[in-house]
């Protein structure tokens, strides 16, 4: 195994991606409007939890490099593999990425399409995704289960959901 | 105290049809909406208080105690069948509920968890009818300098949270106090991170999306993963539930944990502004630190769901001292109750000790009853609830995303939380992937607000002289053990460390 596919060196490349967050966070907060005659900035809070982010990345990114340093041929070997995160190498890796993508998507057409419709869309889609194949199963939960939830929002608890070309179906129920 | 009035009290609410009725619909319908993620017991409260309009004092108290106590627990089912807490207050639940259900004991971890709802809100209920002045006087004495130290105090968990690697959990501890920054200062209006136009974010990030998302979705695009890479293995479906309350060896395992948490619950829920969000992982940290075994917490112990569950009901009883006593609601369900108090004409506060002290007794008697009610419905339904898990997964992980991305949207009718969600969903299954603790993050979302606003109070009045808190008795006894809980925690994290090096199958 190369060092680079080690836990560790996962820790080395997260230590130093919360130290470049860190770094500009903290010129960020140079540029916080300061209010005169109040004891504590705006800034003031922020930089304090962004040196202690600092700080501890530090730490562990100089953890990782000893640990790096020492590791040779049995321990190297016998060293915790990292998770993947290469969607061509790694079947689960994409498929999380499609769900990632869906997700994305519902957010875009939640307004548009509707609460049910984007539910039922991306219900059948991950369920085909994981191996799910009886098609009856899929379409009737993935239908019931956000019609079901839009009823129980909108009858009981009064939370108004975007409905899209549905909306009729609150048209209807408002009139029993 | 008038112990016959308090009796006949007693006496008056249990055995009035109407309260009984309108309390189990309370805790019932408290049950329901807790368990739906984003639904919180305030949202229940809220909604349902128009239904008590009509009804006399004690029977719609009962109604919206029953909903308070009820979604208490509530809260714990979905963070013990699918990682996602229903309420703030059950999100500690999860860090042992979540194991005790991938290890096939959901039902188990669900009688454990109502059972100590139960005794969490009996002895808050006990402490409230005897204590009520005297906690309430002491709750008064917090002021900008005591709620600092007291979230410092409830930010020293961290390091027992943190998991294998302290580093990594006070990375994410701080950086969950970071993203608590983001948006308007609290004091004085100044955009943090963003500008004016980023109208969404004006408030920060919202916490119950948030929490959403780096729980629930997260859950689910790592349990899709785990399926298409074959890591996945079905939950039992074979646990036999033969009693819904926990066996008595387990009672015996979990019981100074209830007592604890319970005590814990109630002490900070009257301290106005300091909820069951604050005293769950207070009680957890406390109990982990006092655990002979603290290696096992996190990996699935009923101790660590009783630790959590009596003190956020714990929290209701408590939450009513400073309510009954001096007319200050202790959190944000009984600010809705005063306004129910208020709107059948009595108003709380000292004078209703002196004017008003048969309704007074009537309230806490409503309260049992509630706790009652809760462990009534719990019971009926625990069998029911723990046949979650035995859902195919494959159908369960779509439709845990579209009820959480629903529950998103709920808090505010605003599409941006739902980005808020995925965008966290996506944070919280990298972190996860990576061995950052999201825990930490958690905890610094629930107390970094509560931190900064106290800290920049406190200066304010003391003009910048920070050392003053040194004056104040409580913050120096917070501050002491704060101290203490995190050495111990460093000293028990290494303890456990050792062990697992020594023998790596106790991971």
């Amino acid at each position: 195994m190369k060092k680079t596919q080690t836990k560790v060196f996962a820790d080395l490349v997260g230590s130093i991606i919360f130290i470049i967050l860190g770094i500009w966070a903290w010129i960020q907060t140079s540029s916080f409007q300061e209010v005169s005659g109040s004891y504590v900035q705006a800034s003031t809070f922020p930089l304090i939890m962004i040196v202690g982010m600092l700080i501890f990345s530090v730490i562990l990114l100089v953890q990782s490099v000893i640990k790096l340093l020492a590791m040779k041929g049995d321990s190297l070997s016998s060293a915790e593999k990292c998770e993947s995160i290469n969607p061509v190498t790694n079947k689960g890796v994409r498929a999380a990425f499609i769900v990632v993508a869906l997700c994305v998507a519902f957010v875009a057409l939640f307004q548009t399409l509707g609460y049910v419709i984007c539910s039922a869309v991306i219900a059948v889609v991950i369920m085909y995704l994981i191996g799910k194949r009886d098609y009856v199963q899929m379409i009737i939960v993935s239908i019931l289960v956000p019609l079901g939830m839009w009823l129980i929002f909108y009858k009981v608890l009064t939370v108004n959901i975007p409905m899209g070309p549905l909306q009729f179906l609150r048209d209807l129920l408002d009139k029993f | 105290m008038d112990f016959g009035l308090l009796l006949e009290s007693y006496a008056a609410v249990w055995t009035n049809p109407e309260v009984l009725v309108m309390t189990l619909l309370g805790a019932l319908g408290g049950v329901l909406l807790g368990a739906i993620p984003g639904m919180t017991a305030t949202m229940g409260v809220a909604l349902l208080i128009p239904f008590s309009f009509g009804m006399d004092l004690i029977p719609s108290i009962g109604l919206l105690l029953g909903i308070y106590c009820g979604g208490m627990y509530g809260g714990s089912i979905s963070a013990i069948l699918i990682h996602a807490p229903g309420t703030p207050a059950a999100a500690a639940t999860l860090l042992d509920g979540y194991p005790m259900c991938k290890k096939g004991q959901a039902g188990k971890a669900l009688s454990v968890a109502m059972f100590s709802s139960f005794c969490g809100g009996v002895i808050g209920a006990l402490v409230m009818t005897f204590l009520s002045p005297l906690i309430a006087d002491m709750a008064m004495k917090f002021g900008p300098g005591e709620m600092f130290m007291l979230a410092v105090f409830g930010l020293s968990v961290i390091v027992s949270i943190s998991g294998k690697s302290i580093s990594k959990g006070l990375i994410s501890a701080f950086l969950g106090l970071a993203l608590c920054t983001v948006g308007l200062d609290p004091t004085n209006g100044v955009p943090r991170f963003i500008t004016y136009k980023q109208t969404g974010l004006l408030d920060g990030f919202q916490f119950i999306p948030t929490l959403i998302g780096m729980f629930a979705v997260a859950e689910v695009i790592a349990g899709v993963e785990r399926i298409l890479n074959g890591e996945e293995k079905q939950e039992s479906s074979h646990e036999k539930i033969k009693n819904v309350l926990p066996d008595f060896a387990t009672i015996k395992k979990i019981w100074p944990n209830i007592l604890s948490g319970g005590l814990i619950g109630t002490l900070i829920g009257a301290i106005p502004g300091a909820g069951g969000d604050i005293a769950v992982f207070v009680s957890y940290g406390a109990n982990k630190s006092a655990s002979k075994h603290p290696e096992l917490w996190g990996t699935g112990i009923p101790n660590g769901v009783a630790s959590t569950e009596s003190a956020n009901n714990g929290c209701s009883g408590g939450a009513m001292i400073p309510l009954l006593s001096l007319g200050v609601p202790g959190d944000s369900v009984t600010a809705i109750l005063l306004g129910a108090f208020i709107m059948k004409g009595i108003t709380p506060g000292p004078m209703m000790y002196v004017n008003e002290i048969p309704t007074v007794y009537k309230v806490f008697a409503a309260l049992m009853l509630a706790n009652l009610a809760m462990l009534i419905v719990g019971c009926c339904g625990v069998r029911f609830f723990a046949k979650i898990v035995s859902v195919e997964k494959k159908m369960l992980y779509p439709i845990i995303l579209v009820v959480s991305l629903l529950g998103a949207y709920s808090i505010n009718k605003n599409v941006f939380d739902v980005a808020v969600c995925v965008g966290f969903g996506i944070f919280g299954w990298l972190m996860n992937k990576y061995e950052f603790p999201l825990s930490p993050i958690l905890l610094a979302l629930i107390l970094g607000p509560m931190c900064e606003k106290n800290f920049v109070r406190f200066m304010n009045i003391q003009r910048g002289n920070f050392f003053a808190i040194t004056k104040s008795p409580i913050a120096m006894t917070f501050a002491i053990v704060a101290v203490a809980v995190i050495i111990f925690s460093i000293f028990n994290q290494m303890k456990i460390n050792k062990v697992q090096q020594l023998d790596p199958t106790q991971e």
